[in-house]
């Protein structure tokens, strides 16, 4: 018998090559960050469940999960709206994994592991929005997409969750994707191209931006 | 051609999908062939206001239920579909 070790890899270590891209001679204009290792579990209120669910959630993480297309930080997670009666929970550390989830919500929902099936992309920089917009339909400018802001959406023909973080330090806002998987590489490459007229500047990092 | 998703917001085409006529209910088990034919392939080619079911796959993955004007394109009403719609397909 085969014995297998299952080592958990990022779907982006073959595409993302650190380092400085694109246009040269320009402070890079574009900041991509890979967030690797992360607990991402998927909870869908099972049907006619939506009011439990919600309650559960609350007595969980303290704050309502979200109901319409928001990103909620609670003090160790992001609840991350999804679509109707369901969101993510995305946390580091093993602090909300499968294991502690169903037993606070499975009497009102469905709730299914997606930490490897997933990358998190990170974008920022002072042309990350010019650069997301070339690939977005939807309205990326501060006022239509405030801090706290999801989507799901599309981004080159790719299902996609989009949210807008906290800003950085010196300001520059912060956009969140999360992509499947599988899909993550073609994603990936796409924005490299979108992005190198403006000089890219890429990365990986264990921390939340 | 934009459709405003109840949940999304406004949204393009591209993340939709068409699925068709959102009128034909789905006939009994003690139903007629006649009936069951009708219901399986006879559409109507609407020109103006239809009622219809669209996905918003590339979005939050609900069915909605469409009020098109099938002449001018204009949409008058996009609700939920509730579940109707991925019944309809089988899912």
């Amino acid at each position: 018998m085969a014995e297998f070790s299952w080592v958990s890899r990022s779907p982006l270590e073959q595409g993302l090559v650190t380092g400085v891209h694109g246009a040269r001679g320009i402070k890079a204009g574009v900041l991509l960050t890979e967030i690797r290792n992360f607990d991402l579990i998927q909870v869908m209120a099972r049907r006619g469940k939506g009011v439990q669910m919600a309650s559960a959630a609350e007595a969980r993480f303290g704050v309502a999960a979200p109901d319409v297309p928001k990103a909620i930080q609670t003090a160790d997670a992001s609840l991350i709206w999804s679509g109707p009666d369901q969101y993510f929970v995305l946390s580091k550390g093993s602090k909300h994994t499968m294991d502690t989830l169903t037993r606070a919500l499975s009497q009102s929902a469905s709730l299914s592991d997606q930490s490897h099936a997933r990358a998190l992309i990170g974008v920022s920089g002072t042309k990350a929005r010019a650069m997301l917009a070339k690939l977005s339909s939807i309205d990326l400018h501060p006022q239509a997409l405030p801090i706290g802001t999801a989507a799901a959406t599309s981004i080159d023909h790719t299902s996609v969750n989009l949210w807008r973080g906290n800003d950085r330090p010196d300001g520059q806002a912060v956009f969140n994707l999360l992509v499947f998987a599988t899909f993550a590489e073609s994603l990936w490459h796409t924005m490299l191209d979108a992005a190198a007229e403006y000089g890219v500047d890429i990365r990986h990092s264990e921390e939340f931006a | 051609m934009r459709i405003v998703c109840p949940f999304c917001g406004e949204r393009e085409l591209g993340e939709f999908t068409y699925l068709g006529d959102a009128k034909p209910v789905r006939p009994a088990a003690s139903a007629s062939e006649d009936e069951v034919f009708d219901y399986v392939y006879l559409r109507d080619n609407v020109a103006g206001q239809m009622s219809e079911y669209w996905y918003h796959g590339g979005g939050c993955r609900a069915w909605l239920k469409v009020t098109r004007n099938t002449l001018t394109h204009e949409i008058s009403a996009v609700e939920p579909a509730a579940g109707v719609g991925a019944r309809k397909v089988g899912a």
